[in-house]
């Protein structure tokens, strides 16, 4: 048996309610949800698709863990006893004791809750659009297809691996102070359009100079808490960092070239 | 009310890629979605996406492979387009950002799949549904298309043998609203979670494939029904038919490769209907693992090339079967996987009801036949999603914009039917739903028979009059996620009895439909397609026949 202790909310009304469930092997925290929401307690509220981890919907703090539902084992969550919530990237103590059995369930935090565990995610999304995030291909495909080195590739894939179920979002204290604070998510998007070749030069560069403020790449604290809760391996801090070394470099360049054009 | 000129419902591939196309053509075109895009069940495609890149592969051998798949049953003509628009459709992702893994020189790489005498299976590592689908999503978003996010579409409306858009309901506030359109685009995906075992995403109900059914529309081929061999055990969560094209061994519990007995020539790589029936049999011989299953090997790929190509599948067994690929054998078995019939529509997408289309896994055109290859349903949202936009498009430039009366009932008989749902006493969805997945995986999977069929078309008409009595009990207005499944539970039910029925009337083994009381294809009586219109007392089946260009229909072998 395990017990879930789950945050509520209904409007202004905030309560924590508890569920016991029947543990089975491979029961993750997204099954035991079902089976209150099945069983127990019908209106019980959050978000699902696939179950495999890469749709990316079931985003929600675990235990003080921003993670994703389908992904936490039920057998390692209730034996959790004590969760070392800063190395995690968790934003409230610095340890949480949780007790014996029981897997404390929380929304993701840094977002508005609408019910339950169902947050408002379209401020999320809208954060992502600031960075125009899409390769600005023109009409013409190139015959036979563009050409890139399986290194290039490599070095992009890390940050397409991004699902945008925004648990890095939940645990970053930037993004928790600055509601204007673009993010990690968006952050390494952007820097990923930054490696992609295939972009045009021009908006490479708008795009870079979009995020070098407060906002956007200033704003990050470096605590890696993003990259710790990421689950897919994403690295948005240093998606961050290099951004921040790219903005001096193309500013030589700018000069290189400008002296070069009087020149002429 | 909500106009546009054309609305598709549905925002995996197929839809997006629809959009996109009657965006381009100037078309005033929306999405509707019951989730947000990215988290559609395209975006956990895996292995790949065919198409026919170099100069000693051709989209002729492509063609091929496909019909002989399909086991004779695909439509040819069809499947010219499928093959023939592949290259063009795939250049186009990656032009549009779709970051494939690279050959050494810099193309598009490539990896043999099931059932195809070439490796023309364009991947991106182990995650290429992933990256199409976040590809569209992006260009999408560049296009400024509208996207209805959280609506679930509960009928479609129809006004003068016309299909003129739909009734929705808001899932954040469960309010009804109508949607008119002169076009509208059903690509709403497949119904896997109709079975116990299936590797498709929990919302994967195949409520968009019911709404047309409703509509008049007939629904084609539903009892082809894609077991797919390799499903991780317990979650059943895809283990890619890439794992095998890399180079994968099954075995068995006395550790044979067991696929030497029953696909001498392309062993592992033999299409998909021969290998879940290779492991079932294997497991129901006793020659399986405790739990029913097989092993499958890729230990000896090696670290590297598993984390280059197959990382997404090795985080996925660590994660749901705590099994790292690298170091043992994962354990798998047969699982639902994917739809080959569905709503019946020409290669434009359009369906018999004037103003609506349909493509990807909810249409059956048909380019899969009785089995689908691995790397063509990827193919398949991409040519006809394209082509769906496209028709469309055209057929608003001419059509009128219908008047709101026909809405406005629609909309009001739909409130009725959601209010007589909620309520106290009643049936859980959820028992009559086990009872419905319990049923088709037991005798309506790899191998039928008469008997277990006649059971399950009993079964299931017990089981829709029991889901009559269906309440929801919760009365929350914001997510009421009992409420959408109570919903969508009629047309599981529905769906469930056109696929038994289907597969009861139909008295051969052909592709995934495999009838152990009628072991061999029929082409004199059935090379031909099932049609199932819904009537009062049930599906009324009729059949057409299949067409046939340039390859005559012979014995598969493998």
């Amino acid at each position: 048996m395990v017990r879930l202790k789950v945050r509520r909310q209904d409007g202004d009304r905030v309560w924590h309610e508890t569920f016991d469930v029947k543990d089975t092997p491979g029961m993750s925290v997204l099954d035991a949800l079902f089976y209150v929401q099945e069983r127990l307690d019908g209106g019980l509220c959050f978000r699902y698709s696939c179950r495999g981890a890469v749709c990316g919907s079931c985003a929600m703090l675990i235990n003080k863990v921003p993670r994703l539902a389908c992904r936490t084992q039920v057998s390692s969550a209730k034996n959790e006893m004590n969760v070392d919530a800063v190395k995690w990237g968790a934003l409230a103590r610095p340890v949480v004791k949780v007790a014996k059995d029981e897997i404390l369930i929380e929304p993701l935090p840094n977002f508005n809750v609408i019910r339950d565990l169902v947050v408002d995610m379209e401020h999320f999304y809208d954060l992502l659009d600031h960075i125009k995030p899409w390769i600005s291909a023109g009409d013409e495909v190139p015959k036979g297809g563009n050409l890139m080195s399986p290194e290039v590739e490599q070095q992009i894939e890390v940050y397409t691996n991004c699902i945008l179920c925004a648990t890095c979002h939940g645990a970053c204290p930037a993004a928790g102070r600055d509601e204007m604070y673009l993010g990690p998510a968006a952050l390494a998007k952007a820097w990923r359009f930054y490696l992609d070749p295939r972009e045009q030069e021009k908006d490479k560069h708008a795009r870079l100079e979009a995020v070098d403020n407060q906002s956007g790449l200033w704003g990050c604290d470096v605590v890696f808490k993003c990259v710790a809760v990421c689950p897919k391996k994403v690295t948005p801090t240093q998606g961050i960092l290099a951004q921040r070394r790219q903005i001096p470099k193309n500013r030589i360049k700018k000069v290189f070239k400008r002296g070069k054009n009087s020149e002429d | 009310m909500i106009t546009h000129d054309i609305i598709i419902i549905g925002g995996g591939l197929a839809g997006l890629r629809a959009a996109l196309e009657a965006h381009n053509r100037g078309t005033d075109v929306a999405v509707i979605s019951k989730v947000h895009p990215i988290r559609s069940h395209s975006v956990a495609a895996q292995g790949g996406v065919n198409a026919s890149l170099v100069h000693d592969d051709s989209w002729e051998a492509h063609a091929l492979d496909t019909v002989r798949g399909s086991d004779y049953l695909a439509d040819q003509d069809a499947v010219e387009v499928l093959c023939r628009e592949a290259p063009e459709r795939v250049l186009e992702m990656e032009h549009w950002g779709t970051l494939f893994s690279r050959t050494r020189d810099g193309h598009i790489a490539q990896r043999p799949f099931g059932g195809a005498g070439f490796p023309r299976t364009c991947y991106a590592g182990d995650r290429t549904g992933h990256n199409l689908l976040h590809t569209l999503h992006e260009q999408v978003l560049r296009a400024r298309i509208k996207i209805y996010r959280e609506w679930l579409v509960t009928r479609l409306v129809v006004d003068g043998g016309r299909c003129t858009g739909f009734i929705a309901m808001h899932t954040p506030d469960s309010k009804l609203e109508a949607f008119r359109a002169k076009a509208t685009v059903l690509a709403t995906g497949g119904y896997g979670r109709i079975y116990q075992r299936s590797t498709n995403a929990i919302i994967n109900r195949g409520y968009g494939i019911s709404l047309a059914y409703h509509a008049g529309v007939p629904l084609q081929d539903m009892e082809f029904v894609q077991f797919h061999p390799t499903t991780l055990l317990g979650t059943n969560i895809l283990i890619t038919e890439g794992a095998r094209g890399e180079g994968g061994y099954l075995y068995n519990n006395r550790h044979e490769r067991f696929m030497e007995k029953y696909a001498t020539g392309m062993m592992e790589l033999a299409p998909r209907d021969i290998v879940a029936r290779s492991i079932q049999t294997e497991v129901d011989e006793g020659r399986g693992f405790d739990g029913g299953y097989v092993q499958l090997d890729i230990t000896h790929l090696g670290e590297k090339k598993i984390e280059e190509r197959l990382g997404g599948i090795r985080q996925i067994s660590i994660d749901f079967a705590g099994i790292d690929p690298v170091k043992e054998p994962i354990p798998v078995q047969p699982g639902q996987h994917y739809s080959m019939g569905g709503v019946s529509c020409d290669a434009n997408g359009a369906t018999p009801l004037e103003g609506l289309y349909a493509a990807g896994e909810c249409a059956c055109i048909s380019v899969h036949g009785a089995n689908r290859l691995g790397g063509n349903s990827l193919l398949e949202t991409i040519v006809f999603g394209k082509r769906a936009g496209e028709h469309a498009a055209g057929y608003v430039q001419e059509t009128d914009v219908q008047g709101e009366n026909t809405h406005l009932d629609s909309l009001a008989s739909e409130e009725q039917n959601i209010s007589d749902l909620m309520g106290g006493d009643g049936e859980s969805f959820a028992v009559v739903r086990d009872e419905l997945r319990s049923v088709m995986q037991q005798d309506v999977g790899v191998f039928r028979n008469q008997a277990g069929l006649q059971n399950a078309v009993e079964t299931i008409r017990e089981l829709r009059e029991k889901g009559r009595n269906v309440r929801v009990k919760s009365g929350a207005t914001l997510f009421n996620f009992e409420l959408l499944n109570a919903i969508e539970l009629k047309g599981m039910l529905e769906l469930g009895q056109v696929i038994a029925k289907g597969a009861l009337a139909r008295e051969e083994s052909r592709g995934a439909h495999y009838r152990t009381d009628f072991l061999e294809r029929d082409d004199e009586h059935w090379l031909r397609h099932t049609l199932a219109y819904q009537t009062p007392e049930g599906p009324r089946l009729e059949y057409k026949e299949v067409t046939i260009t340039q390859f005559q229909p012979k014995r598969r072998e493998y």
